[in-house]
């Protein structure tokens, strides 16, 4: 046992330095080969993360939501639309919502204004999220100012600040009475933004949708599954334009490791030869070429990993969040929560690593099995 | 040592008590391992479907559908043996609109409707009247059957 280690060791020992006397070409390797696991480590966290943001937000979501709409633009649905669609077979609740948006122009910033239907503050108290607070640089207790569409100001205490679960979905909201919400826009007390609407039994939602239509043609009821999909393809697609990108960065990487590290110069034949007559066996050879390979592309690696996770989570994505973000709202500081999918990075590892050690293992146990005069003689 | 093993005690104690004060209201719900005995398909992947047959033993029968369920009580020696229909203590099917349990005996049920559930065509349980005649209307139903017209012939028309 202890031998066998210590073979292992001196192997490794010799393949160090004989990595360092190649010093100019193995370190060309390595940095383009970090480069490439950076980019694709970063696509993943990055698509990874965003998934997640996504997914928060919709475990929230109505089955289905209903809005109202005049000449094919949202408009402000009456409450009593409420009752009668919630006397059709199947819905369970129907719940009036009011939310919107607030443009603060000192600021120059989106918040989302929202009612929360269960527990909603006080009135003349607000529960922001952080980025507001950042944005507003306020704490607890303090006050705020909303100028309100009738010209005159909203002062608004700030009772609390929302925990920090999802970033994306939280940073910009606000949380208000439904008293100040209609104060603040002018707002009749009859109508709502949209009706959200359970259904026990989600085989009954299309039905459900149906008969809405029917008798409020004036409406257009939206479904949980149809936003889950509006989501899914939204990131999919984003991910899939940068999948495209990555599959030609993948393919040079693959022409680029082949070319290095498959074709041994005549210099490596000449050394496996010299190995050989000193007395290596074929196997030590391969476990030098193996240990020489697994350095070099382990170390690429873990830098390329760790260089994607302080990029996707520390400078927030900056080299493609201008390319991947593309809606409108002003994030102060845009910071996703890490979530790392082990599944995708063990895949990465694979498809990474492995190759490199194959190509550089195959052309040198060919030269190691040729005999050892020949070798240094070519 | 000896006064947290005492907390624990209490603690577990609490919390056994809670347990059993919750378990005896509470609608049963099928665990993770139950599978229908007609058809051999484990019933809590399909919570809309699920219905139950509970024996005045403590014992229960869980089905993914209701069709699977009145196989099973119109041939009892066969599905199981040593259970007799003097045993059976409820039957309870799953109302379609509020996915609640409901006595099969008062439930309305469509038949040759377009909802199929996990074993093909079913008897789609309804607690109301008006509440059967909407979804026959709704769903192309054929006909309302009830409780009683429930026949093994009947069933041989939905497989």
């Amino acid at each position: 046992m202890h031998r066998a280690l210590n073979r292992h060791r001196n192997i490794l020992d010799f393949a160090l330095s004989s990595l360092m006397r190649r010093k100019a070409k193995n370190i060309s390797l390595f940095l383009v080969y970090t480069l490439i696991i950076f980019v694709i480590a970063s696509l993943i966290f990055f698509v990874q993360a965003l998934k997640r943001e996504a997914a928060l937000l919709l475990t929230e979501a109505p089955d289905m939501v209903v809005q109202r709409m005049i000449a094919g633009r949202h408009d402000l649905i009456p409450t009593r639309y409420a009752e009668k669609i919630g006397a059709i077979r199947g819905v369970s609740a129907v719940v009036p919502r009011l939310w919107g948006y607030y443009y603060d122009p000192v600021f120059q910033a989106n918040y989302t204004l929202l009612v929360p239907d269960t527990e909603p503050p006080p009135p003349g108290s607000i529960m922001i999220g952080s980025g507001v607070a950042r944005n507003l640089r306020i704490k607890t207790d303090d006050l705020v100012t909303f100028r309100s569409y009738s010209g005159m100001p909203l002062l608004l205490t700030v009772t609390a600040i929302l925990p920090q679960h999802s970033e994306l979905v939280a940073a910009d909201l606000v949380l208000m009475a439904a008293e100040d919400f209609q104060a603040m826009f002018r707002m009749p007390k009859d109508v709502a933004t949209d009706l959200a609407i359970t259904v026990a039994n989600p085989r009954e939602l299309v039905t459900v949708a149906n008969k809405i239509v029917e008798q409020f043609p004036d409406t257009r009821p939206i479904l949980k599954s149809e936003l889950l999909r509006t989501y899914d393809s939204l990131f999919d697609w984003r991910g899939g334009m940068m999948v495209v990108m990555l599959a030609v960065a993948v393919l040079s990487f693959v022409i680029f490791a082949w070319d290095k590290a498959s074709g041994l110069s005549a210099e490596e034949r000449k050394e496996i030869g010299i190995l050989k007559s000193i007395g290596w066996e074929t196997g030590d050879v391969l476990l030098l070429k193996f240990w020489e390979g697994a350095v070099i592309s382990l170390t690429a690696f873990l830098a390329g990993v760790l260089l994607a996770y302080l990029h996707v989570f520390f400078s927030s994505a900056a080299l493609f969040s201008h390319a991947l973000k593309g809606w409108a709202i002003l994030y102060p500081q845009f910071k996703l929560v890490p979530a790392v999918d082990g599944y995708q990075l063990s895949v990465l590892f694979v498809l990474a690593v492995l190759p490199y050690t194959a190509a550089t293992i195959i052309p040198a146990w060919l030269a190691a099995t040729i005999a050892p005069d020949a070798a240094m003689r070519s | 040592m000896t006064r947290y093993f005492i907390l624990f005690a209490v603690i577990a104690g609490f919390w056994l008590q809670g347990l059993t004060a919750l378990a005896a209201p509470v609608t049963p719900v099928p665990g993770p391992k139950d599978k229908c005995p007609v058809c051999g398909m484990f019933v809590h992947k399909y919570p809309a479907w699920t219905t139950v047959i509970s024996f005045n033993d403590g014992s229960r029968a869980w089905f993914d559908g209701t069709k699977d369920l009145f196989n099973y009580l119109n041939n009892l020696p066969r599905f199981a043996p040593g259970k007799t229909a003097a045993m059976v203590a409820a039957i309870q099917v799953r109302d379609y609109y509020s996915l609640k349990l409901i006595d099969a005996r008062t439930a309305f049920y469509v038949i040759g409707s377009n909802v199929y559930g996990p074993m093909g065509h079913e008897l789609i349980p309804l607690a109301r009247q008006d509440e059967a005649q909407e979804f026959l209307k709704d769903h192309a139903g054929r006909r309302i059957v009830r409780y009683h017209e429930i026949t093994p012939a009947l069933l041989k028309t939905l497989e």
